[in-house]
C-alpha cells in the first residue's frame, strides 16, 4: 500500500538472549487498513518479534515506530497505550481470578468488552473463574477484552491454533471488520491456507531475518514455504545413512495404538522395528511433547496402548517405563543432567537406580561401563567434575550416553541436536546410526528437517494430535515434510 | 471459498446459570468446612463448661487477637506469591515501640501512638516489598534477614520487659467485664475498611495477579513490584496491629525471640489451614481467622478434657495435616470432572 504512511515500521530490530540470536535483523511494515500476516518455521524468530511489539521484551537494536513516532515499551501497558493490543496463544489471563476480575485488572471499559462478548457469541458467566474455563473460550475472551480497548493494530499470535472452527470464523470475521473499519491486524499462523485466504500481505522471517514480503494473491503457498526454507531447499544432502538393515518384516520392537493425552494429543499409532531410527515431525504444539512424554511414562495416556516385545507398559512413572526398556533424551537437557555432578556420576546414573539392593556399588563394573560410553561418545573429559562446566554438545551426549551404559530397547530423543555445534550433531548421527544396526530401536523427535534424510529410516508427520503423513526418509525432502506438516496436500515427490 | 480449519470437536461452552450455586459452592467449599469445624469445636466446649458463655468468648476472642492479625498479615503476602518469616519478629517490634512510648500516658495519646505504630508498620512493610522486588533476593531469604534485625531493634528498644499502656486502651481492645465484641470489632473493622475495598480494586487484583501467575499478571500490565509493595505494606499495618495487639492484651512490653518465631510458625499454619495455598493467588482472608480459632480451641478443649497439653499440640498438628490433605484431595477430584 503505496503513499499511506505505515501504522507500524519495524527496522533492522535484533535481539540476543546470551549467545543465542533469537533476531538478527528483522524488518516489518503494517499498513494502515491490511490484514499482514508474520510466518516462519520454528526459531526463525517470530515469538521473539511479536514480544517486542506487545511490550513484553525490549529489542538490543533497530527501532519500532507506531504512526511515524518512534516508540520505546517497557512494559505490555505502553504498547496498548500506542494502540497495539495483543492476543496470544496463551491467553494472558490470570487462573485465580474471575472472567470479570481480570477485565478490571487490565483497565478494560466493561460496556465495550461485554459488547465484544455478545458480537462474538460467546456465552460466559463473567464470574466464573478463568481456571475452570475450556482454553478456547478464553482465548475468545483475550480476543474481545483486546478489542474492547480498540487498538489501531491487532496482534494475533497462533490465535487459531486448536481453536474449533466456528470460533475461527468468528475470529476471521473480525479480523475483516477491523480492516474494513482502517485498522490494521497482524496474523501470525502456521496454517498457510488461513493466510492464503485472509491476508492481504505477508512477511517470512528465516534465521531471525525478514527474507520476503510480499501480497499473498501473488505467490502463493510455494512462495511462502520456498522464502520459509530459502537457500536450503535447493542444498542436497547426501543420505549418508542408507536404510540400515532394519527391515519392515521384523516384528516391531515398540507398538503404539491410538495413544491420546487429551486436547493436544489426539490418537496416535506408529510402530519402531528393531534397528530402526523413526523420525517424527510437526509445527509446534501438534502433540509431539505429549506423544514423547506419555510414551517415557511421564504423562498418563488418557486412552490408548503402548507395547514393547507384545507386552503392554502400563503407568504413569518413568521407572516403569525405563524397566520396560524405554528411555527418553528429553528435549530440554537441563532436565536430565546433574549440573554439580562428574561426568562419571552422571553417565552411571540409571546403575544406582537399576540397583536392586541400597549396597555398595560395584565400582569396577560401573567404571567399564562408563569408561566404554566416554570412548563410543567420544566426550571430552577435561571438565570432568562438574557437568555444568561441558559445553551444551558434550552435555547432550551425557544425557545419551546414560542409557548407553543403563541399556535400552528403545531411545526416544527428543530434538537431541538442538542448539549444539555441527560436529557434534554428527557424533551423534553416527550414533544413532550405530546403535540402531546394532539391532535398538529409536524414535526421534527432531525440528531440523534435513536431519530425517541423514539419521532416519522413516518419518512419520504430526499434525493436530494426529498422524498425517508418513512415509520413508528417502523420499522425504523438505518440501514435502513441511506440507506435510501444515497439513497441505501433498506435492509430487521429484 | 470460505477458510476452512481442521475439524476440531465441539467443546462445551456453555456455563449456565445452574452452575452458578455449584461455583458458589465450589469457591467457598473451604471457609464453609473451617465453618462447621469451628461451630463444632464451639459446641463441643459448651457442653463440656457447666457456665459455658460470654466468658469464654471474650478470652477466645481476646487472646486469639494478635494471632489473628499475624495470620491476615501473612495471608496478604502468601497470597501475593511470598512468604514472610519476619511477621512474628515484627509484631514484637511493634509491641516493644508501642508499649515503650505509651506507659503512663493517656488514652488519647495512646491512639495517637497506635496510629503512629501502623505508619510505622506499613513502612516497615513496603520497604521489605521493595527490597524484595529490587534484590530479586527471594522472600524468604529477605525476611528471614529482616526477622533477626527486628528482633535486634525490639531488644534496643526494650532490652527488658517493661512499658505500659493506658487502662483505657487496654478496655478499649479487650472489652470490660466480659465484653467479647470490642476484639471481634477489632478484627472486623479492618478487614472491612481495608481490605474489604482493596479487594475489589485493581490494587487487590494485582497482588491476586501477582501470585496467581506472575506471567498473566505482567502481561496484564501490573507492576509487579508496586503489587507487592502494597501486599507487604497491607501486610504491616495487620502486624503493627499485632504488636498493638499485644501491648493492649498484656499491659506491656517484651522482646521475646521464642515469641517471635512461634508466632511467625503459628501463622503459618493458620494460612495453610485457613485455605489459602502456599503457590500464591487463591483463598481469602476469613479463612485464616476461623482457623486460628480452630487452632485455639483444640488444645483447649482437650485441656478441659484433663488431657496433657503436649497432646493437644499433637492434635493440633494432625487437625492441620488431616484438614490440609482432605482438602487437596477434594480439589483434585474437582479439577478432575
Amino acid at each position: 500500500m503505496p503513499q499511506t504512511p505505515d501504522l507500524l515500521e519495524v527496522r533492522e530490530v535484533a535481539k540476543s538472549y546470551g549467545p543465542v540470536r533469537a533476531l538478527r535483523s528483522a524488518d516489518l511494515t503494517v499498513a494502515p487498513g491490511e490484514i499482514h500476516a508474520l510466518l516462519g518455521a520454528n526459531g526463525a524468530g517470530k515469538s521473539t518479534l511479536v514480544k517486542m511489539l506487545s511490550g513484553a521484551l525490549r529489542p538490543d537494536s533497530g527501532t519500532i515506530a507506531v504512526a511515524g513516532r518512534q516508540v520505546r515499551f517497557s512494559s505490555p501497558v505502553d504498547a496498548r497505550a500506542a494502540g497495539i493490543a495483543p492476543v496470544f496463544q496463551d491467553p494472558a489471563l490470570v487462573p485465580h481470578l474471575s472472567v470479570a476480575d481480570n477485565f478490571t485488572l487490565t483497565g478494560t471499559d466493561r460496556a465495550a468488552v461485554v459488547g465484544w462478548i455478545e458480537r462474538l457469541e460467546l456465552q460466559v458467566d463473567l464470574a466464573e473463574r478463568v481456571n475452570s474455563l475450556p482454553l478456547a473460550l478464553l482465548r475468545m475472551l483475550d480476543l474481545a477484552r483486546a478489542l474492547a480497548h480498540d487498538p489501531q493494530l491487532l496482534l494475533l499470535d497462533e490465535i487459531t491454533a486448536a481453536l474449533p472452527t466456528d470460533f475461527a470464523d468468528r475470529v476471521f470475521g473480525v479480523m475483516r471488520e477491523w480492516r474494513d473499519n482502517g485498522r490494521s491486524v497482524l496474523f501470525i499462523s502456521h496454517r498457510l491456507t488461513e493466510v492464503q485466504e485472509i491476508c492481504d500481505r505477508a512477511t517470512i522471517l528465516r534465521d531471525g531475518r525478514a527474507v520476503d514480503t510480499h501480497r499473498t494473491s501473488e505467490g502463493g503457498e510455494a512462495r511462502i514455504v520456498a522464502a520459509m526454507l530459502g537457500e536450503r531447499a535447493a542444498r542436497v544432502d547426501l543420505p549418508q545413512a542408507a536404510a540400515s538393515a532394519a527391515s519392515a518384516t521384523a516384528e516391531p520392537r515398540l507398538v503404539v495404538e491410538d495413544l491420546a493425552t487429551g486436547a493436544r494429543l489426539k490418537g496416535v499409532s506408529l510402530t519402531v522395528a528393531p534397528g530402526e531410527v523413526v523420525g517424527v515431525v510437526s509445527l509446534e504444539g501438534q502433540g509431539e511433547d505429549e506423544l514423547f512424554l506419555s510414551l517415557a511414562g511421564d504423562l498418563k495416556a488418557r486412552s490408548g496402548r503402548i507395547l514393547v516385545d507384545g507386552v503392554a507398559v502400563r503407568g504413569r512413572h518413568p521407572l516403569q517405563a525405563i524397566r520396560k526398556g524405554i528411555t527418553l533424551v528429553p528435549s530440554d537437557r537441563q532436565f536430565a543432567v546433574l549440573p554439580q555432578r562428574s561426568i562419571r556420576d552422571n553417565l552411571a546414573l540409571p546403575l544406582y537406580a537399576s540397583m536392586r539392593s541400597w549396597g555398595w556399588v560395584n565400582a569396577r563394573a560401573e567404571r567399564r561401563a562408563v569408561d566404554s560410553a566416554v570412548d563410543q561418545l567420544e566426550i571430552d573429559t577435561r571438565a570432568a567434575d562438574q557437568a555444568r562446566q561441558l559445553s551444551g554438545g558434550n552435555q547432550q551426549k551425557l544425557t545419551i550416553g546414560r542409557w548407553l551404559v543403563g541399556g535400552y530397547d528403545v531411545m526416544l530423543c527428543f530434538d537431541p541436536t538442538r542448539g549444539i555445534d555441527v560436529g557434534t550433531k554428527h557424533q551423534i548421527y553416527r550414533l544413532l546410526r550405530q546403535e540402531a544396526s546394532e539391532g535398538r530401536s529409536v524414535l526421534m523427535f527432531t525440528s531440523e528437517l534435513r536431519e530425517v534424510r541423514l539419521v532416519c529410516d522413516r518419518v512419520i508427520v504430526l499434525h493436530d494430535g494426529r498422524v498425517v503423513a508418513q512415509m520413508p526418509a528417502a523420499e522425504a525432502d523438505e518440501e514435502r515434510l513441511l506440507n506435510a506438516m501444515h497439513d497441505l496436500a501433498p506435492v509430487e515427490a521429484r | 471459498m470460505t477458510v476452512t480449519s481442521p475439524p476440531v470437536p465441539q467443546i462445551p461452552l456453555a456455563t449456565g446459570h445452574q452452575s452458578r450455586l455449584v461455583r458458589v459452592v465450589r469457591d467457598e467449599a473451604w471457609t464453609g468446612a473451617l465453618v462447621v469445624l469451628f461451630a463444632a469445636l464451639l459446641l463441643w466446649q459448651s457442653t463440656q463448661i457447666t457456665a459455658w458463655g460470654a466468658f469464654e468468648l471474650q478470652t477466645l476472642a481476646t487472646s486469639t487477637l494478635p494471632l489473628i492479625f499475624l495470620a491476615l498479615a501473612q495471608g496478604i503476602v502468601v497470597i501475593a506469591g511470598g512468604i514472610d518469616l519476619s511477621v512474628g519478629a515484627q509484631m514484637v517490634l511493634f509491641n516493644c515501640v508501642s508499649a515503650l512510648f505509651m506507659e503512663g500516658r493517656g488514652l488519647v495519646a495512646c491512639l495517637l501512638i497506635a496510629l503512629g505504630t501502623v505508619v510505622l508498620g506499613m513502612a516497615v512493610g513496603a520497604l521489605t516489598g521493595w527490597v524484595v522486588s529490587r534484590s530479586g533476593v527471594p522472600d524468604i531469604i529477605v525476611t528471614l534477614a529482616t526477622s533477626f534485625i527486628w528482633l535486634g531493634v525490639a531488644l534496643l528498644v526494650m532490652p527488658a520487659p517493661g512499658g505500659g499502656t493506658a487502662p483505657g486502651f487496654q478496655t478499649l481492645v479487650s472489652g470490660s467485664g466480659s465484653a467479647f465484641w470490642p476484639a471481634l470489632l477489632c478484627v472486623a473493622a479492618p478487614l472491612l475498611l481495608v481490605w474489604g475495598p482493596l479487594r475489589r480494586s485493581r490494587a487487590g487484583l494485582s497482588i491476586y495477579a501477582l501470585g496467581s501467575d506472575p506471567r498473566a499478571a505482567f502481561l496484564a500490565g501490573v507492576d509487579a513490584r508496586r503489587a507487592r509493595m502494597t501486599a507487604y505494606a497491607v501486610a504491616g499495618l495487620f502486624l503493627a496491629l499485632a504488636g498493638l495487639a499485644t501491648t493492649a492484651y498484656t499491659g506491656g512490653g517484651q522482646a521475646s525471640a521464642a515469641v517471635g518465631s512461634t508466632a511467625t510458625l503459628n501463622a503459618v499454619a493458620a494460612v495453610v489451614l485457613g485455605g489459602i495455598a502456599l503457590t500464591g493467588g487463591v483463598g481469602g482472608l476469613v479463612g485464616p481467622i476461623l482457623a486460628v480459632w480452630c487452632l485455639f480451641l483444640i488444645p483447649a478443649n482437650l485441656l478441659t478434657l484433663g488431657v496433657d497439653p503436649s497432646y493437644g499440640e499433637v492434635v493440633k498438628g494432625i487437625v492441620i495435616v488431616l484438614v490440609v490433605l482432605g482438602g487437596s484431595l477434594l480439589r483434585r477430584t474437582w479439577s478432575r470432572s
